[in-house]
């Protein structure tokens, strides 16, 4: 046993601490269009709180074991080997919520003390100290397991306190709420419209990439004459791919009404989706190539020599070699997308996006979080989803029993 | 069963096989030796088409391998190679029910085969069925290899280098396998390999290849007797050839039923007449006590008579 | 183990049904009426009310209200993209030329020359327009307008030609525009130097308001709309016009003439609706959208229903 620091609640703690004392954990606005005055976090703590400080600088100094900072997953440690990153947890899941509570709290009351149009928004302190938590939290459970998927349901029960209280209502004054509030059913509308500009972006881009690297693994001038292109593709602006389609595919309405009536128009979701399938192109072509390039040659051989198709060997043996490779650069492909398809409002493929723009254009700050938030949230979670998958396609640990040799071929292949 | 009528095969000009004329019988353990270059793996594989030939003909019972379904073709051979070729995201069994997979077995006869290849490859399929190729050694792995390219009762058995990258001891407990299991099913079995030992070891004959062109078809025992040319000589290992020789001979013929005086040495009655000289000069002995699988005594074995060609001068 | 081929045949089936549904989710039947808007508040107002107003009737209505500026939405309505746009008699000066016109300072005869012209020329039909003149005004900050005296346009010219600082926030339509600035220019003398400007994207007035409000980058006037609704809420005042420098500008749908011949209960259904919009009505509407923040649908439908336009 041995007295360190931890150096990333150390940090955290420090930035947190500065932040918490020099930021607006709020802001009071008297209307929606205007910023508002700052208030701050000891605005609204009795004095004594300073003193819940303390807990958190005795973990930060805690006595701890001798560096091993990822666990096996046959090590024996029980909770007590374990205390340090559990209670950390507890620690930001209660100062997430906690914090929640403070600023709803302190909105409500503002609602009878101001006028009806006043606004109270959630201020630089408070982003900074949540995400600082959200860093804290990530950190120790790097500590205790090293499942992905046991890693994500512990970062959601941190966030779940948080959650619930939302779900409770409290912080319903929030300006972000009321915004929320007053156009549920719009925001539900472009949450559902968001994802599916995404799916019936991703879908035909996959589509697409799979035989392209099939191709360009084969043929190798191929691939040196796509990969340019799709690089050219990405570095085009997002918006001026939008708008270069517009024109093209207007004239293709007149011109053949039934696209018109299938939907297609130079303003929504066609010139939207097209343009997004040609920046995923580039990720997924990439990394599916990659993993084919990585499938044994030996294993190919095999395959070919014992009697299976073109087909047989891509579908059974390449693609699912493959996939440890290409599910990364899915999961690029997708967040981006999530990401770009927020432009997508400029060219009527609403979204959330029009949200966003919205919030822009009438200079209504939360309308534009309102917006911009839940695509966060979506990209976090479709990453999340994604390293799971990953974690899936891994091959699994060592059994019981193994000769020794395989065991030591193992020692320096998995990594979290 | 396989055929080579007047196989050519030319990459930028230069012949890698030249006017091959091989007839390979049903049963047979047939051996491709020689040097790099001379176009051993490229015969072997000519067979299964996974190289085309350019000119001749080969024939599978008598039948043109051209005029085969390509896959069909495949799917009747085994093939094993040096680097096993397994499909990591596979179990053993799965990699193993390969081919039996693709031409739509019923999954009992399937799950039987691979349990039966297994144990015949003194693997224990409760341990090994559902174990990954990474969790195996190199010998265990080349072992479901062989076991993979046998699972659909192929009537040919193509190895390419199936033991190169193993370690002497591993080598040598396969290759007995193998022979066992040749013995056992009476496949034909057609074999590429550098390595004279272990030619002479396996093979019911071997062809010896240079630049392409056959030097020598023969048996173990005619190649080291009668060595077509210097090469031939070189190849098998002008130094060593007596001791090759004596390792083709067993003990059985030379050992006579009157036991050895106490205190003799004892070597077991399928050993070759390399190991009795071995054993003689080690323990500075005339006489050798042979025994059995069960360790007993069977008789004896005098040095007189392994370095006299007569008969044997006691009865 | 389900063999390759239903596999790939279920895989294709699952992908083209994905497919399908969503291309379905867009596509259009029975030719719906296309409504569509510029992205400013009133705008999105004015949208909503006739998009609900022809539902309540029972014609389907394709909803594309916030599409884009005004360039954009009128080029879709003559291209056909769209069937149904709320515009403003005074921006006929412009779109049809003619501005010298004086008619146009006038509300009725800027309506009836507008009417004429439109449907001679391009076959659009310029329905009942509102009591209302959303005219482009300079609204300046409360107390600079108190400390320098500033009532009228005239005030203001001589303000920003001295030594006052000044800086107006407006978009570039409205410095562009030969009716925006450059009006009140020619009327008053309106010079304004480039530092003494900033130049916002997008109409909507609510940036600029906001800018001159919170004295961003030192601007304390901003470019506003007669109807606008948050001017009186921010401590600003919207400087006179009484040399009338500006034409009227009252709202009004316009629609393409084969449309209305096909639906000719748009006309009915509109007029009294726009009739009960005047200056004032819109700026509370208005100021219900911007400082309130209630979704523009919902304070159109409320309106409707508690004029008893639709249940």
């Amino acid at each position: 046993m041995r007295w360190q620091a931890h150096p990333v609640l150390a940090v955290c703690t420090t930035l947190g601490l500065w932040a918490a004392w020099a930021l607006p954990v709020a802001r009071l606005a008297p209307n929606r269009l205007l910023s508002g005055e700052p208030v701050f976090l000891s605005a609204l703590l009795p004095g004594w709180a300073g003193w819940m400080v303390l807990p958190l600088i005795v973990l930060v100094f805690s006595p701890t074991q001798a560096p091993a900072p990822i666990p096996t997953v046959s090590a024996p440690g029980g909770l007590m080997d374990r205390w340090h990153p559990v209670t950390t947890l507890l620690l930001m899941a209660a100062l997430l919520a906690g914090l929640f509570w403070l600023v709803g709290r302190y909105a409500q009351q503002v609602t009878f003390t101001e006028s009806r149009l006043a606004r109270t928004s959630l201020g630089a302190g408070f982003w900074s100290l949540l995400a600082l938590a959200w860093l804290a939290s990530l950190d120790a459970v790097q500590h205790l397991t090293r499942s992905a998927v046991l890693r994500h349901a512990l970062m959601g029960g941190v966030a779940l306190p948080f959650v619930t209280l939302l779900m409770l209502g409290v912080g319903h004054d929030l300006s972000i709420l009321k915004e929320y509030a007053n156009r549920d059913d719009v925001f539900w509308t472009a949450v559902r419209r968001h994802l599916q500009i995404v799916a019936v972006a991703t879908l035909p881009s996959v589509l697409l990439a799979l035989p392209l690297a099939w191709a360009c693994s084969r043929f190798t001038r191929l691939r040196q004459a796509v990969f340019p292109l799709l690089n050219i593709i990405q570095t085009i602006p997002s918006i001026a791919l939008f708008g270069l389609f517009m024109a093209p595919l207007a004239w293709l309405a007149l011109r053949f009404p039934a696209l018109s009536q299938a939907g297609i128009s130079g303003v929504g979701l066609a010139p939207a989706v097209l343009a997004l399938v040609l920046y995923s192109l580039l990720p997924i072509t990439r990394s599916a190539l990659a993993g084919l390039d990585q499938v044994p040659e030996a294993t190919q051989t095999a395959a070919r020599a014992m009697g299976m198709s073109a087909g047989q060997i891509f579908w059974r043996v390449e693609l699912p070699l493959a996939l440890p490779v290409l599910l990364p650069g899915l999961r690029t492909a997708v967040v981006q997308t999530i990401g770009l398809a927020a432009v997508t409002a400029l060219v009527g493929a609403g979204g959330l996006g029009s949200l966003m723009f919205d919030g822009l254009f009438s200079a209504a700050n939360d309308l534009v979080l309102l917006g911009v938030l839940p695509i966060v949230l979506l990209a976090m979670l479709v990453d999340a989803l994604f390293k799971a998958a990953i974690s899936f396609t891994r091959p699994a640990t060592v059994l019981d029993g193994a000769p020794p040799v395989a065991q030591l071929a193992d020692a320096g292949r998995y990594t979290a | 069963m396989i055929e080579f009528q007047n196989i050519g095969k030319s990459y930028d000009g230069v012949m890698a096989v030249d006017n091959l004329n091989l007839h390979i019988a049903q049963g047979e353990l047939v051996v491709f030796i020689g040097p790099s270059g001379s176009g051993k793996s490229t015969a072997l594989k000519m067979i299964n088409r996974m190289i085309d030939h350019d000119r001749g003909h080969i024939l599978l019972e008598g039948r043109e391998i051209d005029s085969f379904d390509v896959r069909e073709l495949r799917r009747r051979m085994g093939y094993a190679i040096q680097s096993v070729g397994l499909f990591p995201h596979w179990t053993v069994a799965r990699n193993i029910a390969t081919v039996p997979q693709l031409l739509g077995w019923p999954r009992e006869r399937i799950h039987q085969r691979v349990c039966e290849l297994l144990t015949l490859f003194g693997m224990a399929p409760a341990q090994f069925l559902q174990r990954l190729p990474h969790q195996l050694s190199g010998g265990q792995q080349q072992r479901v290899g062989v076991a993979r390219a046998l699972a659909a009762d192929p009537a040919v058995l193509l190895m390419d280098e199936p033991f190169g990258a193993l370690d002497p001891v591993t080598r040598a407990t396969l290759q007995l396998e193998l022979k066992r299991v040749h013995q056992s099913s009476g496949k034909t079995i057609v074999l590429v390999t550098h390595d004279i030992d272990e030619a002479l070891l396996l093979a019911d004959r071997i062809v010896l290849l240079n630049h392409g062109q056959v030097v020598q078809v023969a048996t173990p025992l005619a190649l080291l007797s009668n060595p077509a040319d210097d090469f031939v000589l070189d190849f098998v290992g002008r130094a060593d050839l007596g001791i090759k020789l004596l390792s083709l001979k067993p003990v059985a013929p030379l050992v006579c039923r009157a036991p050895a005086p106490p205190g003799s040495p004892t070597l077991a009655n399928t050993a070759s007449l390399r190991e009795a000289v071995a054993t003689l000069a080690v323990h500075g002995a005339s006489v050798l006590s042979i025994v059995n699988l069960q360790q007993e005594v069977v008789g004896s074995l005098h040095a007189a008579d392994v370095f006299s060609p007569a008969t044997p001068s006691h009865g | 183990m389900m063999s390759t081929w239903r596999r790939n045949f279920l895989l294709a089936a699952g992908v083209t049904v994905l497919l399908g549904s969503s291309w379905m989710a867009q596509a259009q039947t029975a030719a719906p009426l296309r409504v569509g808007s510029k992205i400013d508040t009133e705008g999105k107002l004015l949208g909503n009310l006739i998009v609900l107003a022809l539902e309540a009737q029972g014609l389907k209505v394709d909803n594309k209200v916030s599409l884009g500026n005004t360039k954009v939405v009128r080029t879709a309505l003559v291209a056909g993209e769209i069937d149904i746009y709320p515009e403003y008699t005074g921006n006929g000066a412009f779109m049809l030329g003619d501005e010298g016109n004086k008619a146009w300072k006038d509300l009725r005869a800027g309506y009836e020359l507008v009417k004429k012209l439109d449907l001679e020329r391009n076959h659009i039909v310029w329905l009942e327009p509102a009591n209302a003149n959303n005219t482009w005004a300079i609204a300046v900050r409360k107390d600079v307008a108190s400390a320098n005296q500033l009532r009228t346009l005239d005030d203001l010219a001589k303000f920003a030609a001295g030594a006052g600082p000044f800086k107006l926030a407006a978009s570039a339509e409205f410095m562009e525009r030969p009716d925006g600035l450059p009006a009140f220019t020619a009327a008053y003398g309106l010079k304004l130097r480039p530092d003494q400007t900033l130049v916002l994207a997008g109409g909507d007035t609510a940036a600029t308001l906001r800018a001159a409000a919170e004295k961003t980058s030192g601007v304390n006037a901003a470019m506003a709309y007669g109807t606008d609704g948050p001017v009186a809420a921010l401590s600003l005042v919207i400087m006179q016009d009484p040399k009338g420098a500006q034409p009227v500008y009252a709202p009004a749908p316009l629609v393409r003439e084969d449309v209305l011949k096909r639906h000719p209960v748009i006309a009915t259904v509109l007029a009294p609706i726009f009739k009960s919009l005047d200056t004032e009505t819109l700026q509370q509407l208005n100021a219900r959208i911007q400082l309130e923040g209630i979704d523009a649908r919902k304070v159109a439908g409320d309106y409707l229903r508690s004029k008893g336009f639709i249940k």
